[in-house]
């Protein structure tokens, strides 16, 4: 496979000084509470099932506490004094080239950084943050999969991680504008661009109006019941996505957040509303600022809580017999586990639909679609990432629901995959697209 | 033997203590991201109803293995209790000398179940380092010779020396999550309580 030639090009490439630097930015990302993480771990593997990977399959690889012992083990080596005293007692090891191979496996490979692990672990250690830091020294390293990086790359050349040129941008807003016109029958219902003073500047992501462009206009057709003073940039600014959560290369994803809080300046808006993506909403409204070592001068919401002020405040009325369909509702973890918005979004659906049922786990014990960590966006891990995806499937088939509401983009992406593969016979909508359809 | 015991001890808390500094010596990261729930809530929650046996599926799934741990850890805090009333010659009453016999008991029978168990399950082995093996026998002879004693006083020799070499090791190994269990349940409350998922909503 090309991929896996050429990492190991790159793994022979690599020099002493790329170590030394790899270190160096792990142990820069390592704070007292991932030092107290690195400390903690006592083997007892109860983690191990609370991982997708490895309910999908039961291998020692795929164990939490084994990819966090993998990144430990260097950890010990070269910032604990027991681990270069005795470091055969306490599992301790070098950072060179094949442990440089087993860090991507592990945090690349076998890691949504889903965080379900750390909900689940005895003591406590917070997994997805150790996974981060050895993600970031791998990235120091020039070790980030190349598609990954392709993502990144583009966010940061062309404003937006699918490189569509701002011409293709305002074409399919427009376009999508006019079928908002005729859905609605108001000709002065709008898509607007650039509207400078408009109190939200609403952001999406690119594959909305790439691939899915019936759940932007979904999200229009809210703002418009509504009559809400929105926006969305034209250039810089609208979208949402920001895979520097994944390559955990921390100036760039702090380059693509600024898009972001530049696109807010310039527009004079009061509120960045982040549409249906949950590690949208994590990166904009939690890292974010921590990337950028500043707080906004400005408001976060997701387009979730968004709506159901406009249902509390009466400025949109649902008929949820208008959907009448049994509907499920998926997790997204970077909106749940590490978002904090959890419940917004089943009394949204409470009022939007007729038949509403839970998958089990559900909320903070919610199990990854298997789609996130940028795993979509890393080929060489496909073939893991649909097996991994066998249990979100099985939660989905349990439901018996027809309609699984998604609130996020890569979520959505990797449910229909598994809807293919495991012919689960259901559509994969999101909230908006809920929403839209009961709108009275 | 005594002193040995009491040496280890200050041995042990002294180094703990150091690796405690040397851990918050990485320093306390800023945040600039708006709070939307309260860290203290988070913590508080993190050691109350998360600990819980029902509250995490992981233990749920587990609940042996569980049970065995928690009775591990009970037998190891009641040898302890035993080992100071060993060293300051007091008398133990005749009830809470069985309730130390039963603890300890049950903590012998979990510390040495979770050691078969991680030598005889293949994945547990995998995950194990030689420390993983000396920490539960040191432990889980530790309390068998605490349970020993009780019936048997002229056990008390090889039992404080066995109690020396666990204190010399704990900082050592993996015996030292003792502390650092408290600082990782504390940073996972506050981190999920800053983010409004522990307590949680529903």
């Amino acid at each position: 496979m090309p991929e896996l030639d050429e990492l190991e090009a790159k793994l022979d490439a690599l020099t002493e000084a790329d170590f030394r630097k790899g270190l160096e930015v792990f142990r820069g990302k390592l704070k007292s509470a991932e030092a107290s993480y690195l400390n903690s771990c006592v083997h007892c593997g109860l983690c191990a099932d609370s991982c997708h990977y490895h309910r999908a399959e039961p291998v020692l690889e795929n164990m939490p506490a084994h990819k966090l012992d993998v990144v430990a083990s260097v950890f010990k080596h070269n910032f604990t004094a027991m681990g270069r005293l005795a470091p055969g007692l306490v599992g301790a090891k070098p950072f060179d080239r094949e442990m440089a191979k087993a860090w991507m496996d592990a945090v690349f490979g076998r890691c949504s950084l889903c965080g379900r692990c750390s909900i689940n672990c005895t003591i406590g250690i917070a997994m997805p943050k150790i996974f981060r830091a050895a993600r970031a020294a791998l990235a120091a390293m020039g070790l980030v999969p190349s598609d990954l990086q392709a993502t990144v790359d583009n966010s940061l050349q062309f404003g937006n991680n699918m490189a569509m040129t701002r011409e293709d941008w305002v074409d399919t807003v427009q376009w999508i504008e006019e079928e908002l016109q005729m859905e609605t029958g108001d000709p002065e219902a709008k898509l607007p661009l650039d509207k400078h003073g408009a109190k939200i500047l609403f952001t999406v992501n690119p594959r909305e109006p790439k691939f899915f462009p019936l759940s932007l206009q979904a999200s229009a057709k809210v703002f418009w019941a509504a009559k809400e003073d929105w926006t969305m940039a034209s250039d810089g600014g609208w979208d949402l996505t920001n895979y520097g959560l994944f390559n955990c290369n921390d100036p760039q994803a702090g380059a693509i957040t600024q898009h972001l809080v530049d696109a807010m300046a310039r527009l004079g808006c009061t509120t960045l509303v982040i549409g249906e993506c949950g590690h949208g909403y994590g990166s904009a409204r939690w890292e974010g600022p921590e990337w950028l070592q500043k707080s906004y001068p400005f408001e976060v919401k997701s387009v979730l809580e968004l709506m159901e002020d406009y249902i509390e405040e009466g400025r949109i009325k649902l008929d949820p017999s208008r959907n009448k369909v049994p509907v499920t509702l998926h997790d997204p973890c970077n909106l749940v586990r590490h978002g904090g918005i959890c419940e917004v979004q089943r009394r949204i659906l409470r009022k939007a639909v007729t038949t509403f049922t839970e998958m089990t786990p559900n909320r903070a014990e919610n199990f990854c679609c298997g789609g996130g960590g940028g795993q979509l966006s890393m080929a060489r891990y496909k073939a893991r990432r649909i097996q991994a995806g066998s249990v979100k499937a099985g939660q989905i088939k349990a439901t018996g629901a027809k309609v699984v509401v998604a609130p996020c983009h890569n979520c959505i992406d990797q449910l229909m995959e598994l809807n293919k593969e495991y012919k689960l016979d259901v559509q994969i909508k999101t909230v908006a697209e809920m929403v839209a359809e009961a709108i009275v | 033997m005594k002193l040995l015991v009491l040496l280890s001890g200050v041995w042990a808390v002294l180094a703990l203590a150091c690796l405690y500094l040397n851990v918050k010596g990485y320093g306390k990261r800023i945040l600039y991201s708006k709070a939307a729930g309260d860290p203290g809530k988070g913590v508080v929650y993190a050691f109350t109803k998360a600990m819980v046996p029902w509250a995490k599926e992981s233990v749920r799934m587990n609940m042996l293995s569980y049970a065995l741990g928690m009775s591990f850890h009970a037998g190891v805090f009641t040898a302890f209790g035993l080992l100071l009333a060993a060293l300051a010659d007091l008398g133990i009453p005749a009830p809470l000398l069985l309730l130390a016999r039963l603890l300890t008991l049950a903590g012998a029978i979990g510390g040495f179940s979770l050691l078969g168990k991680r030598a005889v399950k293949a994945e547990l082995r995998g995950l194990s380092c030689p420390d993983d093996f000396i920490s539960n026998l040191l432990c889980s002879l530790f309390i068998a010779l605490a349970l020993g004693w009780t019936f048997d006083p002229s056990l008390a020799g090889i039992w404080m020396g066995e109690a020396s070499l666990l204190l010399l090791y704990l900082p050592l190994g993996k015996i030292r999550h003792c502390c650092f269990f408290f600082t990782t349940r504390y940073h996972l409350g506050a981190f999920f309580g800053r983010r409004g998922t522990f307590p949680p909503q529903a």
